[in-house]
């Protein structure tokens, strides 16, 4: 095996982490669903869903145990799990229902660096470049809230998702330098730092358990 | 700005209203859980009602009034509302 393809391996790999966590997050918050009926908790299920499934896609094209048996292009299944991503990162982004002056003005703030960055016509730029603010974005909030309450936990998932917001900030550059597999596994560490951290309130509500008979 | 209080919130608040003022262990009135619940008594009556039909409120009948006491499966109830509105809050969302 050459060094590259080492790198590569160790990259799909690490995307199956992703997988495990994104999917982990999305079940006890659907347990939250069922239980608490809390749209934020839907959107917040629905985001890692879509992250999960967004990680699988690119991680088995990685691994190239999907292509043959599609009629489509690696190019366009990647496309397809990017978007499939970037739509997980929107969903993070917006679950919060904090309404602050602080949210718009940052929103807003946001939304001027796109203009300069959204010059390229490749799609996976776009989409990277999308997943990038969504998750400043969901950063933003997260901090805010950490600011209201104050709560450890809430911080923790604050540099989780700067972990992973810097990731998709280097996956972005990844596509627009090629060649760089550096970058690349960058990313991927990131992200799956980011993942991981996440994943803290998910292990503690494991082994804390909770157990309610059915949905009231 | 004011925050709007969900249905299961508002259930949660009704449901600790129960448990914390039974301090004599013969229920709480529908006074007490009108002032804390912070609702109108026709809306209150309705959500009593409810609980009590769900099994997550037990009605104890006096003589002129019922009062209320929170049952076992209320106390899971609230007991899974809490750990996820930590898990929620975590994220920095609210349920």
């Amino acid at each position: 095996m050459t060094p590259q393809s080492d790198m590569g391996l160790i990259e799909n790999l690490l995307q199956f982490i992703g997988v495990f966590v994104s999917f982990s997050i999305a079940y006890v918050a659907y347990r939250g669903v069922r239980h608490t009926e809390s749209s934020s908790l839907l959107r917040l299920a629905t985001a890692f869903v879509f992250l999960g499934f967004g990680f699988l896609i690119e991680g088995l094209v990685g691994l190239g145990q999907i292509v043959p048996s599609l009629p489509v292009s690696p190019t366009t299944v990647v496309i397809g799990g990017l978007l499939l991503e970037t739509t997980g990162y929107f969903f993070l982004a917006f679950s919060h229902a904090i309404d602050v002056v602080l949210s718009k003005r940052m929103g807003a703030a946001l939304l001027v660096f796109p203009v300069v960055t959204l010059t390229s016509i490749q799609l996976q730029d776009i989409l990277g470049i999308l997943s990038f603010y969504f998750v400043l974005y969901g950063v933003v909030e997260t901090v805010y809230s950490y600011a209201r309450t104050r709560k450890p936990d809430t911080l923790l998932i604050a540099v989780g998702l700067s972990l992973i917001g810097v990731g998709t900030f280097f996956q972005w550059l990844s596509l627009l330098y090629q060649y760089v597999g550096v970058l690349s596994l960058l990313q991927i560490i990131l992200q799956e730092m980011g993942l991981l951290i996440l994943f803290t309130p998910v292990l503690r509500f494991a082994v804390g358990g909770v157990k309610v008979n059915g949905p009231i | 700005m004011a925050q709007y209080r969900t249905q299961v919130r508002i259930i949660a608040d009704v449901l600790s209203t129960a448990r914390d003022q039974n301090t004599e262990g013969n229920g709480v009135g529908v006074t007490t859980l009108l002032r804390k619940g912070n609702m109108s008594y026709s809306r209150m009556a309705k959500l009593l009602s409810e609980l009590v039909g769900s099994g997550l409120l037990l009605e104890l009948s006096g003589e002129k009034i019922s009062k209320y006491m929170i049952s076992q499966k209320g106390i899971q109830f609230l007991a899974a509302y809490y750990s996820f509105e930590d898990f929620a809050l975590t994220f920095g969302l609210r349920l």
